[in-house]
């Protein structure tokens, strides 16, 4: 953090509270929200408090839960705003460098 | 941006190499691939949006038919015939017929219009006689300042009406209908909060089975949870629909005593009979079920794991580790070969004695959430 300045009153809160040690730990989820609640395996546990009920790897779940809005804050919505994002993209275990992320038009 | 135009350029390179590859393994609609009257065919579907048809005796992918618009979710459901099969693509919104012996696209209906948006949740099927196609239809106007949400309703299309086919008749149905059947009767299945079926002649519904709303007291058992995506039993003539429950031996919540289950309903189309029990105990997670037409104590399940259970013993015969997760599975009419697909680019082909893997089935795209359905061929 010594290489970071706070710049507005939130962030120096947020300084604050670690310099002061009140933030709490991050730590796993103990609840499966859909297959998978975030986009980034490993902060998720199954129905059992493991991982072997989970989607194994997440690039064989990836598509089958973007296509369907499951992960609607993770990946772009392609239901109604972003349809053809990673439409080109055929096999995402494979290709997974190739999916891009989404940006606001330049106009 | 610059960045993102790369990557662009670079998986727009890959797909033509995608396509390069596949014209050279897989005709893509040149029909010169022999089909034979009384063989099965698997039909599946992936990235970049194409329809493949695969020889269930050789296990080789004979034919990817294009298919217009965007992927997503590609629920399929085959004529009597076996010779065209429909698919709700398009994120959704639209359904195209292909002929499966040569990618001749037979029938299209694209269900938005002006500025009313509409989504079918995988909901496709098709009467018995194949002469109309249903889909439920959520509905949502998009006013300037606002979204206007319509009453979802079951809509009836002519098969025959070819290209650009309109529906021709509407009824209401209720929210949160997903996987739909027809009955031997005509009537269609509504996969549900409960499980409903309508008669699309009238728009009549009739209760088949309380699920959310059945009346097991809640301080004994949790209202089960369906998962009602990907279709199948067409080998065999059913709906198949498994669900999760919890039964309370203490108090709610207490789970040193709770018993975790696994569930399933299962109608037979040409009787309308219902079958809706639990089925094993939950100790693993399977999207799908699907039967031994053999033996129908016997249901396969597929995730991380392909798993063979006893409907009447309630327990599970034998499990097999999967290479990846699997949503969906199906089988011959002839109980040979099991059938694993959705998620990735591979269908695991399985013994359905042994439960071990036999062969695989390579397409040049990812499944998702895209069904896996037989067609047997009829002249």
């Amino acid at each position: 953090m010594k290489h970071l300045k706070s710049f507005n009153k939130k962030a120096q809160l947020l300084d604050k509270a670690v310099t002061d040690g009140n933030t709490e730990d991050v730590v796993a989820m103990q609840t499966v929200v859909g297959c998978t609640s975030t986009n980034d395996p490993g902060w998720e546990v199954d129905p059992f408090g493991g991982l072997g009920s989970l989607c194994q790897p997440m690039e064989s779940d990836l598509y089958g839960c973007a296509d369907a809005c499951w992960w609607p804050a993770q990946v772009p919505d392609t239901m109604s705003t972003h349809p053809g994002w990673s439409q080109d993209v055929a096999k995402a275990n494979e290709d997974w460098r190739q999916i891009d992320s989404v940006f606001p038009d330049e106009d | 941006m610059k960045l993102t135009h790369l990557y662009k350029v670079s998986a727009m390179a890959l797909a033509l190499g995608s396509t390069a590859l596949l014209s050279g393994c897989a005709s893509t609609g040149s029909g010169d691939t022999a089909m034979v009257a009384g063989k099965e065919y698997l039909l599946t579907s992936s990235r970049p949006n194409l329809l493949h048809v695969v020889d269930v005796e050789t296990n080789q992918l004979l034919r990817s038919c294009k298919i217009p618009g965007i992927f997503g979710s590609n629920s399929i459901v085959s004529s009597p015939d076996g010779r065209i099969a429909y698919v709700l693509t398009n994120k959704w919104e639209d359904i195209y017929g292909f002929d499966i012996t040569s990618c001749e696209k037979v029938f299209s209906a694209k269900q938005s219009y002006k500025n009313v948006q509409i989504k079918t949740i995988i909901s496709l099927a098709l009467s018995p006689d194949g002469e109309e196609l249903y889909t439920v239809q959520n509905p949502v106007v998009k006013h300037a300042d606002r979204f206007e949400v319509q009453q979802p309703r079951l809509a009836v299309f002519n098969t025959a009406d070819g290209l650009d086919a309109k529906a021709k008749r509407f009824y209401p149905v209720d929210r949160r209908i997903t996987k739909i059947g027809t009955m031997g009767n005509g009537e269609v299945i509504l996969g549900g909060a409960d499980l409903k079926a309508i008669d699309p002649q009238t728009g009549d519904i009739r209760l088949l089975k309380k699920l959310q709303n059945w009346q097991r007291p809640a301080d004994k058992w949790v209202a089960p949870d369906a998962f009602a995506m990907q279709a199948q039993g067409e080998h065999v003539g059913e709906y198949i629909l498994p669900y999760f429950t919890i039964k309370w031996n203490g108090a709610p919540g207490e789970m040193e005593k709770a018993e975790f289950w696994w569930g399933m309903n299962r109608i037979d189309l040409a009787s309308g009979k219902l079958e809706s029990n639990e089925l094993v105990p939950f100790e693993f997670i399977f999207f799908n079920l699907v039967t031994d037409p053999n033996n129908p104590d016997i249901v396969y399940g597929a995730f991380n794991n392909l798993s063979k259970h006893s409907v009447g013993q309630q327990k599970t015969l034998a499990t097999e580790d999967l290479d990846h997760t699997y949503y969906t599975i199906n089988m011959t009419r002839d109980g040979s070969r099991l059938y694993v697909g959705g998620t990735s680019s591979d269908i695991s082909i399985h013994d359905p004695e042994t439960l071990k893997k036999v062969g695989s089935i390579q397409l040049p795209g990812d499944m998702s959430t895209a069904d896996m359905r037989i067609a047997r061929l009829r002249n």
